[in-house]
């Protein structure tokens, strides 16, 4: 260990006896440029890192010309995808990289090319996106330094410089939005960020960094089915939320809730992730008023006819979140007609009484009693068809109607949200007509398949008696030639 | 009764000269030995052809082709027509058993050396018969336009495309384009329905008339070896009545098949779909199917696909053609040699059948 400690200090005083004699820092700070006096914090002249390094020529010469001579492997300003490749040299080498002591990765610029930012710029000699396009050049600090552009308190910035250009969006995708800076700003961490929290998430910590890519791309982290696991790794992790006095079991309950079941399980596109009803840059908890805003973008039916039901005013007047009060937040679960009555699991009883309002209590009644009809009719329905399917009949039309009895089961569950027993009845009867229909043709399949076997059963009588009748006859018409008589 | 069909034979017989059929029909006998069982399996298959025949001409008059109808046809056949289900489950139930007892019977006058002279042709005929019944088969299998049809059609055409030269245009041929759709069907449907019976009409009259003609083949070991008198009894009524009480349990066989194992009808072909796993051919095409899988990629410098079908191509010539170069049994001797070669080719499709059943 000491002796690595050794090593290490000489090549510290090594590297700054060398550097004492780099006549390209000597000349550009008498010209008094800004890239001299960048260079001076940079964390690269820290390292022992020359001018040379980057651009080239010989630093030991006094002689401007000579210094900067191309046959002294002078490169100049590099240009375009030279500039990354420059910083590959070393950055994508890990003995260079162990050289200096850093612990860095070397997979940067990897990971940069096959980003969405890998691609080719407009002219069509570059990529789009520089090493130095984020990081600065002469001015280089460590990503944990408050002065790098991609400090977490400065990358919102660094992103947007582009971003929020949108002639410079333009040019590369017209469709994506350049309002993600004005959106976070009014976010929880944008506001939060704002203030100095660099523990609240910025771009890069749901994006990432060098190897961003686009929110199509199955393999990104903001990807709908990767999506809730990159809000998780913060909203997850107890002891990193400490401070922030909310929750962080929201992952645990939406994954096994309906939604996150059908996202991250049956990979159901369609179906919500955080950003969904929180937003996404934007991204606030939804308040009280807005929660059936947020609900009714996706179930509109139900939004609609809550928002016409007698329940509408009860809940503003009492500040009761819409569909929160009886369906939850993130722990969903698929609704089933017990939620609906007057049950002890019943929802509707939490607020119905029979003696505090029958009327309502009533109708709630009288709703679970229809939806349990149309429930044990499909059902009897279904175990029919699938009775007769076992026993080998050809019942795909009734099959198929059955599908129309599921979707009144549907439409009365979307129904449920008039909290009109009425028009309720209505769609519950239109199932239950089908669900007849299909009984009565699972009846008679499987009253065909009796049928079939005794038919079967006459059939192979009739016929053993003909085989046995005619091997007599054969018996006898051979013993008779037999015998000549 | 009895003196109303004699006026009616005579009537007849007047006219057509009836006597002389009886008369003949009265001297034909069939030997009796211990091997006399196999005779049945071709009167088996002829009952079995007859009720395809029958059975078919009643599908089709609610079979509709075409992409569109084809499927709903079939699920109307068996939900709606009455008797449907019966009448296609049986044609499915038959085609198999049809192409097993043909098989049968090619492989016991196979080992009974009955294609030798002067039954020749009657085995050529007998041949060409199995390879129409294989057509039938398969051009009958997509006619439901399932999921299962629809790509065993498509490997089993592509199989057909990877033979050299010809191949190709002959995939074409098939399909009637480059892929297996709407116009595949009807030309298969064509096949199936018109092509094919026609041919096989023409080539089982042949067939019967040599039978009629040259009389049963007796076993190389019987014929005439010991010079003692042979076993016989009359093809008319005795033959026939043992034919027919087989016809009748065969009848029953496939009236509890269909009733208690209805020929399924799966889903409607999706050419946008993926292939079901472990997609397989028919099982009379498995042992060829299996053995193209266990054939390497690249074999010497053939193309191991083109290699196995060249293979069987070869040697379903040579089984086709063995009353020609078996010159042991032309001379009326008893050949090992073709004998152990029946018993590994019967070898040969069980276990190969076993494993692509299994696989």
């Amino acid at each position: 260990m000491s002796r690595a400690i050794a090593i290490y200090l000489a090549l510290a005083m090594l590297s700054t006896l060398a550097l004492a004699d780099d006549q390209c820092l000597t000349c550009h700070e008498t010209i008094g440029d800004n890239p001299s006096s960048l260079f001076k914090h940079d964390i690269h002249f820290k390292k022992g890192i020359s001018c040379a390094d980057c651009h080239g020529g010989n630093p030991h010469l006094e002689d401007m010309d000579k210094a900067m001579d191309k046959k002294a492997g002078f490169k100049g300003v590099p240009k375009g995808d030279d500039i990354s490749r420059t910083c590959a040299n070393c950055h994508s080498n890990p003995e260079t990289m162990k050289k200096y002591g850093s612990s860095l990765p070397t997979d940067q610029l990897q990971n940069l090319l096959a980003s969405v930012h890998g691609r080719l710029s407009t002219t069509g000699k570059e990529h789009i996106v520089q090493c130095i396009t984020c990081h600065g050049a002469h001015g280089i600090v460590s990503v944990k330094d408050a002065r790098s552009p991609v400090y977490p308190l400065n990358v919102v910035k660094t992103c947007t410089k582009c971003h929020a250009n949108a002639t410079f969006m333009r040019t590369y995708n017209p469709s994506l939005p350049v309002d993600q800076l004005d959106k976070y700003r009014t976010s929880v961490h944008g506001m939060r960020n704002a203030k100095g929290d660099f523990k609240v998430a910025e771009c890069s910590s749901c994006h990432g960094s060098h190897d961003i890519l686009s929110a199509k791309d199955v393999r990104s982290k903001v990807y709908p089915v990767n999506l809730p696991s990159t809000c998780a790794t913060c909203h997850s992790n107890t002891e990193y939320m400490k401070g922030y006095n909310i929750p962080t079991d929201q992952f645990d309950k939406y994954s096994k809730s309906v939604h996150g079941v059908a996202l991250l399980q049956k990979g159901d596109l369609g179906a919500p992730a955080c950003n969904s009803c929180h937003g996404n840059h934007g991204a606030v908890p939804p308040g009280v008023e807005s929660i059936s805003e947020v609900c009714g973008t996706c179930h509109s039916m139900n939004a609609d006819l809550f928002s016409s039901s007698p329940h509408k005013k009860a809940f503003d007047d009492r500040k009761l979140p819409e569909c929160e009060t009886c369906h939850s937040n993130h722990d969903i679960v698929a609704a089933t007609s017990q939620m609906l009555g007057v049950s002890p699991e019943a929802v509707c009883s939490r607020c119905h009484t029979g003696q505090q309002n029958p009327k309502g209590y009533i109708i709630a009644k009288q709703m679970r009693q229809l939806a349990d009809s149309l429930d044990s009719a499909e059902k009897a329905a279904g175990s029919l068809i699938e009775e007769a399917e076992q026993k080998g009949m050809e019942v795909s039309e009734a099959r198929f109607k059955l599908r129309d009895v599921r979707q009144a089961r549907l439409q009365s569950r979307t129904m449920v949200h008039s909290f009109n027993e009425q028009k309720y009845r209505e769609t519950v009867d239109k199932g239950l007509e089908v669900a007849a229909i299909v009984q009565a043709e699972g009846e008679a399949a499987i009253k065909e398949y009796t049928f079939r076997r005794l038919g079967l059963g006459i059939a192979s009588i009739v016929i053993t008696i003909l085989v046995i009748s005619l091997y007599l006859f054969i018996k006898r018409l051979e013993r008779r030639q037999r015998t000549g008589i | 009764m009895n003196t109303l069909l004699k006026k009616l034979y005579a009537w007849v017989d007047e006219r057509v000269q009836l006597e002389d059929l009886v008369q003949f029909l009265g001297k034909k006998y069939v030997p009796i030995h211990r091997h006399s069982i196999w005779y049945y399996f071709g009167g088996v298959s002829l009952f079995l052809f007859i009720i395809q025949v029958v059975t078919g001409i009643l599908l089709l008059l609610y079979y509709k082709s075409g992409e569109a109808l084809a499927f709903e046809s079939i699920q109307f056949i068996m939900s709606k027509v009455q008797f449907g289900w019966l009448i296609r489950s049986i044609h499915s139930w038959t085609a198999n058993l049809f192409i097993l007892t043909a098989m049968i019977h090619m492989f016991s006058v196979y080992f009974e050396k009955s294609y030798r002279k002067p039954r020749e042709i009657t085995w050529l005929t007998g041949m060409l018969m199995f390879f129409l019944a294989l057509g039938f088969g398969f051009s009958g299998y997509l006619l439901p336009w399932n999921e299962l049809a629809f790509f065993a059609t498509k490997v089993g055409t592509d199989i057909a495309g990877v033979v050299p030269i010809i191949g190709k245009p002959l995939m074409v041929f098939l399909r009637g384009g480059q892929e297996v759709t709407g116009a595949t069907l009807s030309r298969f449907f064509g096949f199936h329905v018109a092509v094919l019976p026609g041919i096989f009409t023409v080539l089982l009259g042949v067939h019967l008339i040599l039978i009629q003609r040259q009389g049963m083949s007796e076993p190389l070991t019987d014929e005439g070896g010991a010079g003692q008198p042979q076993k016989t009894m009359p093809f008319f009524p005795n033959f026939l009545l043992r034919d027919l009480l087989l016809w009748l349990i065969v009848l029953n066989l496939l009236a509890i098949l269909a009733v208690f194992f209805p020929w399924e009808l799966g889903k409607k072909a999706d050419a946008f779909a993926s292939a079901p796993a472990g997609i397989k051919p028919e099982w009379y095409f498995l042992f060829m199917f299996q053995t193209l899988k266990y054939i390497p990629g690249k074999l010497w410098a053939f193309d191991g696909e083109v290699f196995g079908i060249l293979l069987f191509s070869v040697g379903g010539i040579l089984w086709t053609l063995v009353p020609f170069w078996d010159r042991r049994s032309q001379r009326g001797e008893r050949s090992r040699l073709m004998t152990y070669i029946g018993i590994f080719v019967i070898f040969y499709i069980i276990v190969l059948t076993i494993l692509g059943w299994t696989a």
